[in-house]
């Protein structure tokens, strides 16, 4: 039978409720949870810095001159540690300190003649550079004429499309 | 239900009813980790930049060629379709069709087609 015996105990229930409700809130809200999700999120910082670094240098300074990037591509393998260490420096250009645990390997794509796509390092191998680096990719194309200075030989000297690819991460 | 005290079963339903919000809260925390991967990974996955890039080059193309078609700029397709297929892993095919005038201003209109398995995307443009 309900009477009333035992409000004391209700409002004392409610009470505890409320308080262990509180507690969870504050607890939950006081430590931020590391969700694999969050994984992510540095990489599409760093993907979309990349990639509005290659369009900066993609960029001619005036109508009808060349681009950064392409001459540094036409350069060859020689120029390729110039157009890594620039690419590092605009990545680092910010207010505040230094950011000096960016490193980048630019590599670059083409057609040879047989028709299969090779791929090789432009810029020389960073050193501590142990393959298992949490890596973004960004990626421009480039239009060429004539091979370029150091690649390959199976390079074709004909105009055509390649492709600069830089692996960025943070060391 | 003789001789049983009846004294407190409001307590005891709240803390059920305690224990069935915690469950609750517990679900929601549960779900929101899944919500934060799965739109980072929405966002990685989209190929907005080889999107752009892609467009950059075929209008780079264009600049150079226009709507030419001999040996020499269908090398230059096949560079930018195979190397896509090779490092990317998208299937892509564009087109220069010879210019048109559109409001006083000679364009080539432009068909570019790209699928990487997940993303579609058609463009029809005039540059």
């Amino acid at each position: 039978m309900v009477n009333d015996r035992g409000q004391l105990y209700t409002m004392e229930g409610v009470a505890a409720g409320l308080i262990m409700l509180l507690t969870v809130y504050i607890v939950i809200s006081t430590t931020s949870i590391y969700t694999p999700g969050d994984t992510h999120i540095p990489d599409m910082q760093l993907e979309q810095l990349g990639s509005d670094v290659l369009a900066m240098m993609d960029t001619p300074d005036a109508d009808g001159s060349e681009s950064q990037l392409t001459t540094l591509v036409k350069g060859g393998a020689p120029d390729g540690d110039t157009l890594k260490d620039r690419f590092l420096d605009y990545c680092k250009m910010r207010a505040g300190s230094d950011d000096a645990n960016l490193r980048a390997q630019a590599y670059l794509s083409y057609r040879t003649a047989s028709g299969s796509v090779n791929t090789t390092p432009l810029s020389s191998a960073d050193a501590e550079f142990t393959g298992r680096e949490n890596t973004v990719r960004v990626t421009r194309w480039v239009q060429l004429d004539g091979s370029l200075l150091g690649m390959p030989g199976d390079m074709r000297t004909d105009p055509q499309a390649v492709l600069v690819e830089v692996l960025l991460w943070r060391a | 239900m003789a001789c049983m005290n009846e004294d407190g079963q409001w307590i005891v339903l709240m803390g059920l009813l305690v224990a069935v919000g915690l469950f609750f809260l517990a679900l929601i925390i549960n779900q929101s980790a899944l919500v934060g991967q799965t739109t980072a990974e929405g966002v990685l996955e989209f190929p907005k930049n080889d999107i752009r890039d892609l467009r950059e080059a075929v209008f780079d193309y264009t600049d150079t060629f226009g709507s030419v078609d001999n040996g020499t700029t269908g090398a230059v397709r096949q560079d930018i379709a195979m190397i896509s297929l090779e490092r990317k892993n998208a299937v892509v095919n564009f087109s220069v069709e010879s210019q048109v005038e559109v409001s006083d201003h000679y364009l080539y209109p432009i068909t570019i087609h790209y699928y990487n398995g997940v993303t579609e995307y058609d463009e029809n443009v005039y540059y």
